[in-house]
């Protein structure tokens, strides 16, 4: 509950639109209750008065097509209101979140499986409209709207409207909590068989070639399927819980109507209510059924929506990996780059990722470093950047420790190139762009040519304005690279950090793409890692990272 | 219109960037072309769609049937508390005379709270059985695409598909298609029922339920778009939201995360005006379903109450009872029911959609196809002589070509180094040869046979040049081609391979888990274990790609020596440029820009 208290805070700037949706709804509601209470009340009356008119029939004829006029405009402004309301609600999170992991990234955010971290995110966030279309919402309107009705029934008959409240509330409150409660432990496996799921087939898909190769493909298959089954006979489970409890809600709800009906049978019996008054009372409490149905739906929302919230939370609160200093030194003209001692892992009780390292990276000099995956290449990249800080050892820039300057700085003074080309949703010149926002189209188009584009953008009929990323233009892994190489010479930082460059390339490519890098880089520090051979004529020394430490092999 | 034709054609997941294109003002012409390539791949996916519904037909029938018979209780509970509030009322009967009708309500109760639970579990398991078939093609499928199509995927894409957009596929199967068959059937059920009681009701049923659709197309959105553009805007956003996430990264190394966030706001609000705009009009849609609901039923009262009164006399108006006249005015809003479900499950159709572009996707990807051009029926024959042979086989991915015109006989026991540069053709070379792809022009044959995945990989023994480590035992890694191998011949292969060298100093020996979160191992040892998977095998053909890639000079030497001791026999074709390799092979192939060099 904490969670969603603390979301609500963040809906306070929009109280107004929140505010107006749930009294518009109320309204609509009202209507709607009204409407049919009125029409039975009006009909019993009629049959009761019959050809000797006793009443003045024209009042709530009148009534009647005002109350289904007010029904209709109501919904239609409770439905934009409530949808403006949810709309700004859900843009004040988003801005507030991705406030909030600026400064996780890239250091924190890249120890967890960012990828599917901040999709699941992106599903938690959205999933965070429901707190307010479908739980807030539908909750103050219940309560409101059940306590109007069982006031406006005590009135005729207060044992009737407090069995009715009570009944009700059971019947849309408790029973769905509890079913909800019996789900919980069947809902935490889902999540634990689904992470195992993704895990296996991850394997399956990065080891494909060894499974077929091994012809074990279809036996790690009959694995996966296995857990697949397994996750929807827990679905199963779950799903029959959930059944159970709408089911058990109807039926409480109609045990209401019956309750209601028997009393108020009584009390007509003995004078207490006329007949155009059980009537009445009988079709308000239909009515209420309307009134209060969302709310169980938002009952058996409820575990999820609180799920989601802790999960973002937990992910916004979450420490960046590295302190910055409160009076951080400008950075220098110059880059000396040093490693004493360096040692590194990402948590206490996990291995050490890196071992003892010694290394002198002086303004403009050029290596590479190659080894298996998983050796400890790219940690030490990253700890070159400031991603993280070693547990033990330091790193030098120009004589200083790297922990003296601003992180944000020093990322500034890096050019990189990986095997993963994050394009934008945008235009070519827009993701160009991203790596210096002034730039001339002159600077630009040097940049172009360098990164061997010209041929692609001159082929679009768009040109540079055409949309790429995802859904926009499909381009290749190799331009790709292209475009994020580009970047890397319109932001011309003094040192480059080349990771994997040209890992899925084929080879036409990668030479094209190794020799502009060679003119670009003459005057400028590259540090490169690979666990290829190709590229290495960058480079005046190489070392071989095996487990963590760090081997020189020499001068090529 | 602009915005309307995008948020329309956006259900196909990923069209965001377009619309924000169109945000951003892009010209009507691309627009429309954009709209109705939407349009074309939408109906591909909707039909798809249908095709797997008929897997599903029964239990979908049975969720509807389940439906359609609370609907038919709902008609019975507003017959029975109609008759009962008659007989209080008019008839002056005792509440206690009534019990009989009253336990008969409890019965319906009691139906209705059944059929809401069979609807439910029965919708669930046509949902689960359309999702467990097509989690097992996709699954399939993978494996018959190959590596060399995969590897052009994210692996964590592959997964999500798999996983999470299967999983999008429930609700429609579950929810949407049995309510849609609900909608065909129970008004019309009801007005059969209300026909006979009294016509003019009847009618008002007849004519404001059909309108309803009918009004909504003239509204211009089709039924409930409401729902569906509400799903739109919010899967557009999220997904703005979720680039600019992935990207933030790459942001900061250029400084601009702050500069994003102010953009996020502004782009977030740019949504939100647009998107409202078109909800005021797609909103109509259900403010018209809420008008013709309560027209209904305040047509039914007026015209039932004032007949009751005698002031109206059109129709059977003044012969009906209070019962009759309760009963319809209860009917009235239950017959718009169905429909205002449906509404609210709308979207279910829309996620399906999404789902179903990303799903077809992989699954119509064209998987390599083994067809050998022209006969080799009688290439048999040859098969004494040569055990692998390459006639005028070539390669092309699309316009490239990787292999070209390659003429290549390997004999038994022929111990090949396959030399090239890094790039020149060798790893597809080797592909044609595993059946892991298949040749563009020409013949492979093995063995004498025109050469099929599964036919190579019964024969052939091979590690690749990045040996991959599955996530479990450094035994079950060995054993991966043959898991009821007998622990000796295990412990035999990881012996002669050198495993145990460094497995013995572990605490858990062969049991101590490796891959990912497992414990750490060099690259020496890895091609070990590869060594020692390949041996385990007992193949006539050994393939390794590159295998000394990674190693240093020592290391290099003494994984040479146990091939050399592994493979003796055998015919072996190893893909290096290694000096060292060379030298201890028979023959060298030489592969230039995907042309043989003899």
């Amino acid at each position: 509950m904490k969670d969603l208290w603390f979301f609500l805070k963040l809906f306070k700037p929009h109280r107004f639109y929140l505010g107006a949706g749930v009294v518009l709804s109320l309204l609509t509601a009202f209507a709607s209750i009204s409407l049919l209470t009125l029409s039975g009340w009006f009909i019993s009356s009629s049959a009761l008065a019959g050809t000797a008119i006793s009443f003045n029939f024209m009042l709530p004829a009148a009534q009647i097509r005002a109350l289904a006029i007010t029904r209709t405009l109501g919904r239609y402004g409770e439905r934009l209101l409530t949808h403006e309301a949810t709309f700004r609600v859900l843009a004040s999170i988003r801005s507030w979140f991705f406030f909030q992991i600026i400064p996780l990234v890239p250091g924190r955010l890249a120890t967890l499986r960012s990828g599917d971290l901040l999709s699941n995110m992106t599903a938690d966030i959205d999933a965070l409209d429901a707190l307010y279309l479908r739980l807030l919402a539908p909750a103050l309107v219940a309560a409101f709207g059940v306590t109007a009705v069982v006031g406006f029934l005590y009135l005729y008959s207060p044992l009737i409207s407090l069995t009715t409240g009570t009944l009700l509330l059971i019947a849309v409150l408790v029973i769905p909590w509890l079913f909800n409660r019996l789900g919980v432990a069947g809902a935490e496996a889902i999540v634990s068989l689904a992470a195992s799921f993704r895990i296996r087939q991850i394997d399956m898909i990065q080891g494909l070639s060894d499974l077929l190769a091994n012809q074990a493909y279809s036996r790690f298959s009959r694995v996966l399927a296995q857990l697949s089954s397994t996750m929807i006979d827990t679905q199963r489970h779950n799903n029959r819980l959930s059944a159970l409890s709408s089911a058990l809600t109807l039926l409480l709800s109609q045990i209401t109507l019956l309750a209601a009906l028997v009393l108020a049978a009584i009390s007509y019996q003995d004078d207490h209510l006329s007949g155009a008054e059980l009537a009445l009372i009988i079709f308000c409490v239909i009515a209420t059924f309307e009134l209060v149905t969302p709310l169980s739906q938002a009952m058996q929302m409820l575990a999820k929506t609180q799920k989601s919230a802790s999960r973002i939370r937990q992910v916004a609160e979450l420490s960046p990996s590295v302190i910055q200093s409160k009076q951080p030194l400008s950075i220098p003209n110059s880059y000396d780059l040093q490693l004493e001692n360096v040692s590194f892992r990402y948590s206490g009780n996990l291995d050490w990722v890196l071992k003892n390292i010694n290394l002198n990276i002086p303004q403009g000099a050029k290596l590479a470093i190659i080894g298996v995956s998983g050796s400890g290449k790219t940690t030490l990249l990253q700890l070159l950047m400031r991603y993280f800080d070693p547990e033990l050892g330091a790193i030098y820039l120009n004589g200083h420790n790297l922990k003296q300057f601003n992180s944000d700085d020093l990322l500034l003074n890096f050019g990189v190139l990986s095997q993963r080309s994050q394009l934008f949703a945008a235009t070519i010149k827009e993701n160009l762009l991203i790596a210096k926002p002034n730039a001339t189209m002159l600077e630009l188009n040097v940049a172009i040519k360098l990164a061997g584009l010209e041929k692609l953008i001159s082929y679009l009929p768009e040109g540079i304005d055409t949309w790429v990323g995802e859904s926009g233009l499909k381009v290749s892994g190799g331009e790709a690279r292209r475009i994020a190489l580009a970047r890397l010479y319109l932001k011309d930082a003094p040192v480059l950090i080349l990771d994997e460059p040209t890992e899925g390339l084929d080879s036409e490519t990668e030479q094209e793409i190794f020799s502009s890098l060679a003119k670009f880089a003459q005057n400028k520090t590259l540090i490169m890692v690979t666990h290829k051979e190709s590229g290495l004529s960058l480079v005046d020394f190489i070392y071989r990272m095996e487990l963590g430490v760090l081997i020189e092999m020499g001068a090529v | 219109m602009l915005t309307i034709i995008c948020g329309d054609t956006y259900v196909l997941g990923g069209g965001y960037a377009k619309c924000a294109s169109s945000l951003m003002n892009l010209t009507e012409a691309d627009n429309q072309s954009f709209f109705d390539e939407r349009k074309y791949r939408e109906k591909a996916c909707a039909s798809w769609l249908k095709e797997q519904s008929t897997v599903v037909h029964k239990p979908v029938l049975l969720a509807a049937i389940a439906g359609i018979i609370n609907g038919l209780a709902v008609i019975a509970q507003s017959a029975l508390l109609a008759y009962i509030l008659q007989a209080l009322i008019i008839d002056k009967l005792h509440w206690l005379v009534l019990i009989p009708y009253f336990l008969w309500l409890a019965g319906v109760f009691i139906l209705r709270s059944v059929c809401v639970y069979y609807h439910q579990t029965y919708g669930f398991e046509a949902g689960a059985k359309v999702r467990a078939v097509v989690r097992q093609q996709l699954i399939d499928k993978i494996s018959s695409l190959g590596p060399a199509a995969i590897k052009q995927r994210q692996s964590g894409e592959l997964v999500a598909i798999t996983l999470e957009q299967v999983d999008a596929l429930e609700n429609y199967f579950s929810r949407y298609l049995a309510q849609h068959t609900i909608v065909g059937v129970l008004p019309i059920i009801m007005i059969a029922v209300v026909m006979p009681i009294n016509w003019v009701v009847g009618l008002i049923f007849l004519f404001t339920g059909p309108l309803v659709p009918v009004f909504m197309a003239l509204v211009g959105m089709g039924a409930a778009s409401a729902n569906r553009n509400q799903f739109l805007a919010m899967t557009r956003m999220s997904g703005y939201f979720l680039d600019r996430m992935q990207g933030l990264a790459t942001l900061k190394l250029f400084g601009q995360a702050y500069h994003e966030l102010a953009n996020i706001n502004h782009i977030a609000d740019g949504f939100r005006e647009k998107t409202m705009s078109v909800l005021r009009i797609a909103f109509l849609s259900s403010a018209i379903l809420e008008f013709f609901s309560a027209v209904a039923v305040a047509l039914v009262a007026m015209y039932v109450g004032l007949g009751l009164l005698g002031q109206i006399h059109f129709g059977p108006a003044q012969q009906i009872s209070l019962s009759e006249a309760l009963f319809v005015l209860l009917l009235a809003p239950e017959f718009f029911m169905p429909l205002r479900q449906l509404a609210v499950y709308y979207h279910d159709k829309a996620a399906a959609l999404g789902a179903a572009d990303a799903i077809l996707a992989i699954l119509e990807q064209d998987s390599e196809v083994f067809n050998g051009i022209g006969g080799a029926s009688n290439a048999k024959d040859t098969f004494d002589a040569s055990i692998i042979e390459f006639r005028e086989a070539s390669k092309y991915y699309g316009q490239r070509q990787v292999l070209t015109n390659i003429n290549l006989k390997i004999s038994v026991g022929e111990k090949i180094a396959l030399v090239g540069e890094s790039g020149a053709g060798k790893t597809t070379l080797l592909n044609l040869l595993l059946g892991f792809e298949a040749v563009s022009e020409g013949l492979v044959l093995l063995e004498g046979q025109l050469v099929t995945r599964d036919q190579a990989v019964q024969v052939i023994a091979s590690a690749g040049q990045q040996t991959y480590i599955f996530h479990g035992s450094i035994r079950d890694n060995i054993a991966l081609s043959n898991p009821e191998a007998s622990e000796q011949s295990i412990f035999n292969a990881a012996t002669s391979a050198g495993v145990t060298e460094f497995s013995t100093q572990l605490a858990e020996g062969l049991h101590t888990l490796i891959g990912e979160r497992g414990y750490g191992l060099s690259g020496g040892q890895i091609q070990r274990i590869a060594l020692a998977r390949a041996f385990l095998k007992e193949a006539e053909i050994i393939v390794l790609d590159e295998p000394t890639a990674n190693l240093d000079t020592a290391n290099k030497i003494v994984l040479l020596d146990i091939i050399d001791e592994l493979f003796k026999g055998k015919t072996l074709i190893i893909a290096s440029h290694d000096h060292e390799v060379i030298k201890r092979m028979d023959r060298k192939v030489e592969i230039q820009q995907g042309r043989l060099v003899s």
